[in-house]
């Protein structure tokens, strides 16, 4: 009998030192996974502060003057931010422009008219142009592109709509190739799948209740994408914009490719321009000077602050239910 | 009678507009890649993968190149993997509605989608200019940087695809939480997370521009992380934009491979995938 009880107090003396090294061990994955998790605020915290930080030679010297100052000149030391943003915000329109409609056709199709058995690969080969990096769209926009449009696209733009009044100035110029026009189109293929997988997402979210409802009235298929789907889904298809909004304004290598590198604002679509980002890759390695450099961050801090904008609206938009 | 047949032009012009589109998608994917196959592939040959970038005007291949980003991603993912996947559960499983988990989720997010050339930025802020030079360790740590968002991300979504049933079930044998995770939530999710780390290696194996001032480039061999390391990326970008006929042909050879890489990576993902994704 004695023996017995001995075993049992034995037993449960184990269990409650087991119990409480568990107890230990739960507390430490935990404190693991709470501090992965803190790291990931505290990145982009120290982002910010380091953009600040790095940023405050050139704030001090330019003040906010810095933003709306067209000068760049690394030798006389004076710098503006002006045809950087400028470049940015222009080729992201152009790319805006061109890649809205092609990436509503491209979900259109797909959700609405392509075969059932054809879905599937068009739709992975078009999320395939999303996996392409940028360095090579830039390689194709530069030596394939660019080349083309010099011989054909520019010289016919020019010659048509470069003689109109008012939009004439748009299109005037040299065809360089290289340039504002060049970049948006190239910014446009790369927005393309991130557009047309979200709008295809919340294209899907429409309830089928509500489709074939429309469908019984007698709506055809363009009526009920126009009248039942799109009002619909309106707030996320404006939230999939944003987002390829927010990837186009902060592209770096397909840019510096295509733009032309030149920080002069010229009111030619076509001509040379240059972009936040493009400034910042080709001339961080080659800043002389304590101001160049902290010139070339305080552009990658307006950029950040304009991305964090568009993708933080972005967000709301989606809700938690897209993949960004 | 003439209102149906006006419906009906409009209904298929706007229905071909839409089959155009996909069209036009779909001739810039075989565009792209097919400029990248026919000048990739006469670069293409065993020295590109024996021998180190040559000088202007002489014969090579992009070894140190493609050993400098092979390095460089592999401390990155292998850095990022656990603290991605650890940040992942406490979002997923520790902290439904907290305040601070909604506030990680949107920056993540954030992250996600962040230019790239400000993750270069802040890393040469905090591990260049301190030690006065460029480095390996500075490259890996932007694209460790780049790949964490997006293993969180589909840890996060991945876990939350887990059957609640799983996680009550071990409780019920009175298994510790930590266990529950290890042996039991991450094996369920294991062909989910490991495609977010595939698609993570994907990610940072064509980024440039956070390389372009961390880890810089790099003529010769070095496998010397504290010193700047050749990578593909910035090969191709140097090479391919100098007037030299030689280099150029190494860039259209370099993004061949990485081109190839990164949809290979990204096909057996999506093929894991497959099997565990709901939709």
């Amino acid at each position: 009998m004695a023996a017995t009880t001995e075993m049992l107090d034995r037993a449960r003396g184990a269990r409650a030192g087991s119990a409480r090294r568990s107890l230990i061990e739960d507390r430490v994955f935990y404190f693991m996974t709470l501090i992965s998790a803190v790291l990931v605020v505290a990145l982009l915290v120290g982002v910010i502060v380091s953009l600040i930080i790095g940023s405050w030679p050139a704030l001090s010297t330019f003040g906010l003057s810095f933003v709306w100052t067209e000068r760049w000149s690394p030798v006389k030391e004076i710098f503006g931010a002006l045809a950087p943003i400028y470049g940015t915000i222009v080729t992201s329109l152009i790319a805006m422009i061109i890649g809205i409609p092609v990436s509503f056709g491209i979900a259109i199709f797909l959700t609405e008219i392509c075969p059932q058995p054809l879905r599937r690969p068009i739709g992975v080969a078009i999320e395939l142009l999303a996996g392409i990096p940028s360095i090579i769209y830039g390689l194709w926009g530069f030596f394939v592109l660019a080349p083309f449009l010099q011989s054909t696209v520019q010289p016919f733009l020019i010659g048509t709509l470069g003689n109109l009044p008012v939009i004439g100035v748009l299109f005037g110029g040299a065809p360089y190739g290289i340039g504002l026009f060049t970049a948006g189109i190239v910014l446009a293929i790369m927005v393309l799948p991130f557009i047309t997988s979200i709008t295809r997402d919340v294209f899907q979210t429409v309830p089928v209740l509500l489709r074939e409802s429309a469908y019984g009235m007698g709506m055809t298929t363009w009526e009920v994408v126009r009248h039942i789907v799109i009002p619909y889904t309106r707030v996320g298809l404006v939230g999939g914009i944003m987002l390829g909004l927010g990837r186009a304004l902060g592209e770096t290598m397909a840019v510096t490719f295509v733009i032309g590198n030149s920080h002069n604002i010229s009111a030619s679509l076509i001509a040379p321009a240059t972009t936040i980002s493009s400034t910042i890759a080709n001339e961080f390695t080659e800043a002389t000077g304590d101001l160049y450099t902290s010139s070339l961050i305080a552009l990658g801090l307006i950029l950040f602050v304009i991305t964090f904008a568009v993708l933080a609206l972005a967000k709301l938009m989606l809700g938690r239910t897209e993949i960004a | 009678m003439s209102l149906s047949s006006s419906r009906k032009t409009t209904n298929t012009v706007a229905l071909a507009l839409a089959a155009a589109a996909t069209f036009v998608g779909l001739f810039f994917l075989a565009a792209i890649l097919v400029t990248l196959i026919v000048k990739g592939f006469s670069a293409i040959s065993p020295r590109i993968f024996l021998e180190n970038t040559p000088p202007p005007g002489s014969d090579g291949g992009l070894l140190n190149a493609i050993f400098g980003s092979v390095a460089m991603t592999a401390i990155a993912i292998i850095v990022a993997t656990p603290i991605g996947i650890l940040a992942g559960t406490y979002l997923t499983e520790y902290s439904r509605g907290s305040r601070l988990a909604e506030v990680a989720k949107f920056i993540n997010d954030i992250l996600l989608s962040a230019p790239s050339i400000i993750i270069g930025l802040f890393v040469y802020t905090i591990l260049v200019v301190p030690f006065h030079h460029f480095s390996a360790w500075a490259g890996a740590a932007a694209l460790g940087i780049i790949a964490l968002p997006v293993i969180n991300r589909t840890t996060q979504d991945m876990l939350a695809l887990v059957p609640n049933e799983l996680r009550e079930a071990a409780a019920a044998l009175g298994t510790p939480r930590w266990k529950t995770m290890t042996h039991v939530i991450y094996r369920a999710a294991r062909s989910g997370i490991l495609t977010g780390v595939l698609l993570a290696i994907a990610r940072v194996t064509g980024e440039t521009a956070p390389l372009l001032f961390t880890a810089l480039n790099n003529q010769f061999w070095s496998s010397n992380l504290g010193a700047p390391m050749a990578n593909l990326p910035v090969v191709i970008f140097q090479f391919a934009l100098s007037p030299y006929d030689d280099w150029q042909k190494l860039a259209w050879g370099g993004a061949l491979i990485i081109t190839v890489t990164i949809l290979a990576l990204n096909i057996i993902a999506r093929s894991l995938a497959g099997g565990s994704k709901s939709q």
